[in-house]
């Protein structure tokens, strides 16, 4: 079977207006992403992850290299129409409210009048925007706009979506509804290539990552195969008594050790929170 | 999961939503509103003048301030409004998800320019319908006072009213149209607008252009002349209102003459365009 995404030695340069001088966003990549997975691509700030995503999808003409979706060429209008794309930072026609957001999107996606409007209604539920879904855009906060732009790229049932940054300025119960919502997907048998900076989160949901830096791929493989513990000077400890834990903090400093309490994250101290108040919205 | 990769094939259809779409941004900008006080404004400044009676010949003074209230912010709109519907959606990046959808450029190209010159053209509507009013009542009035000036009946021929609108329609389509040209080169709204009142102005003195350059003996004007002569529409065609007298209606081949030069003209623009556009990056 042909796989989701191929990037075949990508090269991506910008212009610098008003000088000779190139800037190489991306610069040889390779990569192959299969189906029903889902692929997490990460690195810093300006290595590439966007301008990759936006070759992928045609909104940028690669300078050297080849992209295929399911096959097809990135340059070809036909290989977009089993994908959703979530830009960064998205930004919507603001005259519409988000319900007629969702029906012009469709529209032009190929979604069928008939059922339309329950899709739409099922979409606004799943990203947690029933009761916004007849306000105007132009009037949401930045989270709700990446939760429209969630559902946009959902309203055609697509094969492959394209993530890119989807739980930036989302509170942290939407951004692990997001995460929840996205392993739902890949039980449906849809294929997700995410961009993201929370690393705990992608850590739990991706089934492999790449990281990149300046452009080039730095690794890429399995989560598991990634984080593999191969320091072995630290061990973890549960289930003791008073008295047995005196005994190994004891012996852990004869033997010039240390033992600390396991630290909880800040991310599950709000969770838990705000998960005990109501109405998160 | 089909592993087949189906086409995707152009389709009219998606034009339609997205002229759709951009005519409701016009609406919802309340442009409008600003557009029905344009034309009111423009009809009852030529009442400012009633006072003078002139008779029948105050009509005709109240058509020409309608048709070059018209033609002037009819055009003058016609390039705001393309830059603003067209150029807008790239500097707001919403063009960013639209084209990340399975659609071609030339679908969003053409559905722009439609919804573009759909909404400069219910601005020619509003402008004619209260032309034809504003006609209509002062006639009523001066035929109550001077019978004898219309003893064969009522004098404005209220088609050629309509039809001057509509061959205004048709320029307005030609302006739009190198409006979207330049919106999809432009990397600003201000670049289109100004490119376009530029061409605007120039295929408005082409015809004076060419009694100068023609009557010259350089070959290089002739030459540039030539050129410009082809890529730029010569406006002053569709300036009609001189050759409607009143009360005669327009001969009928200059609907299709017209109508045929502004088709000829969009489309090439918009086949520019779209080519244009299919290189830029977003
Ligand atoms: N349209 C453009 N013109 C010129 N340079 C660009 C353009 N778009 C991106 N770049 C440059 O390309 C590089 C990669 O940018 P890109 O947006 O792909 O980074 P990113 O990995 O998505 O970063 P982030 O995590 O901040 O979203 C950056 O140096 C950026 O300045
Ligand atoms: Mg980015």
């Amino acid at each position: 079977m042909t796989p989701a995404i191929a990037i075949k030695d990508l090269i991506k340069d910008f212009r610098i207006p008003g000088s000779d001088a190139r800037l190489r966003a991306v610069d040889g990549l390779n990569l192959t992403i299969e189906r029903e997975a889902i692929y997490g691509l990460l690195g810093p700030n300006g290595s590439g992850k966007s301008t990759t995503i936006k070759v992928l999808l045609g909104l940028l003409k690669a300078s050297a290299g080849n992209c295929e979706l399911f096959g097809t060429s990135s340059e070809n209008a036909s290989a977009r129409i089993r994908v959703g794309y979530l830009p960064e930072a998205p930004y919507f026609q603001r005259f519409l409210t988000g319900r007629e957001l969702l029906e012009y999107f469709g529209c032009l996606s190929g979604l069928k009048r008939a059922g339309a409007n329950d899709r739409i209604d099922e979409l606004l539920e799943r990203v947690g925007l029933e009761d916004a879904g007849d306000r105007r855009v132009g009037s949401y906060s930045k989270g709700m706009l990446q939760r429209i732009g969630l559902a946009q790229a959902l309203i055609a049932d697509p094969d492959l979506l394209i993530l890119d940054e989807p739980t930036a300025g989302v509170d942290p119960i939407g951004a692990a509804d997001i995460a929840s919502l996205i392993t739902g997907l890949k039980a449906e048998g849809k294929t997700v290539l995410l961009c993201s900076h929370l690393l705990s989160q992608v850590e739990a949901i991706c089934d492999r990552v790449a990281i990149m830096s300046r452009g080039r791929l730095l690794c890429e493989g399995t989560v598991a195969s990634l984080t593999e513990n191969t320091g072995k000077d630290s061990i973890r400890v549960d289930g003791l008594s008073k008295d047995g834990r005196e005994a190994v903090e004891t012996l852990a400093n004869e033997q010039g050790g240390t033992v600390s309490a396991p630290s909880r994250s800040l991310e599950d101290l709000f969770l838990e929170l705000a998960r005990n108040t109501e109405d998160p919205l | 999961m089909s592993t087949t990769n189906e086409r995707l094939h152009w389709s009219f259809l998606r034009v339609r939503v997205i002229a759709g779409n951009t005519f409701r941004e016009a609406v919802r900008m309340k442009l409008f509103l600003a557009m029905t006080i344009l034309a009111i404004g423009t009809l009852a400044s030529s009442f400012l003048f009633q006072e003078f009676n002139f008779g029948s010949s105050e009509l005709k003074f109240i058509a020409d301030f309608g048709f070059g209230g018209m033609t002037v912010f009819g055009s003058a709109l016609a390039v705001i409004v393309t830059a603003q519907l067209f150029y807008g959606e790239i500097e707001h990046r919403t063009a960013l998800t639209l084209l990340a959808k399975p659609i071609y450029r030339s679908e969003f190209v053409l559905g722009k320019f439609l919804g573009a010159w759909a909404t400069v053209a219910c601005f020619l509507g509003m402008v004619t319908i209260c032309l034809v009013f504003a006609l209509w009542g002062r006639e009523t009035s001066i035929m109550a006072e001077y019978p004898d000036q219309f003893e064969s009946g009522r004098s404005v021929h209220y088609v050629a009213v309509i039809g001057f609108s509509a061959i205004q329609a048709l320029r307005i389509g030609i302006l739009c149209s190198i409006v979207v040209l330049f919106s999809t080169y432009a990397s600003s709204s201000l670049f289109a607008m100004v490119m376009g009142v530029l061409i605007w102005i120039v295929g408005q003195l082409q015809h004076i252009a060419t009694e100068a350059w023609t009557a010259g003996d350089s070959w290089l004007l002739k030459g540039v002349y030539a050129v410009a002569s082809f890529a730029l529409p010569n406006f002053h065609l569709f300036d009609v209102g001189d050759q409607l007298a009143l009360g005669e209606n327009l001969p009928g081949a200059i609907y299709g003459k017209l109508g045929l030069y502004a088709l000829l003209y969009v489309s090439f623009y918009l086949a520019v365009a779209g080519a244009s556009f299919n290189r830029r990056e977003l």
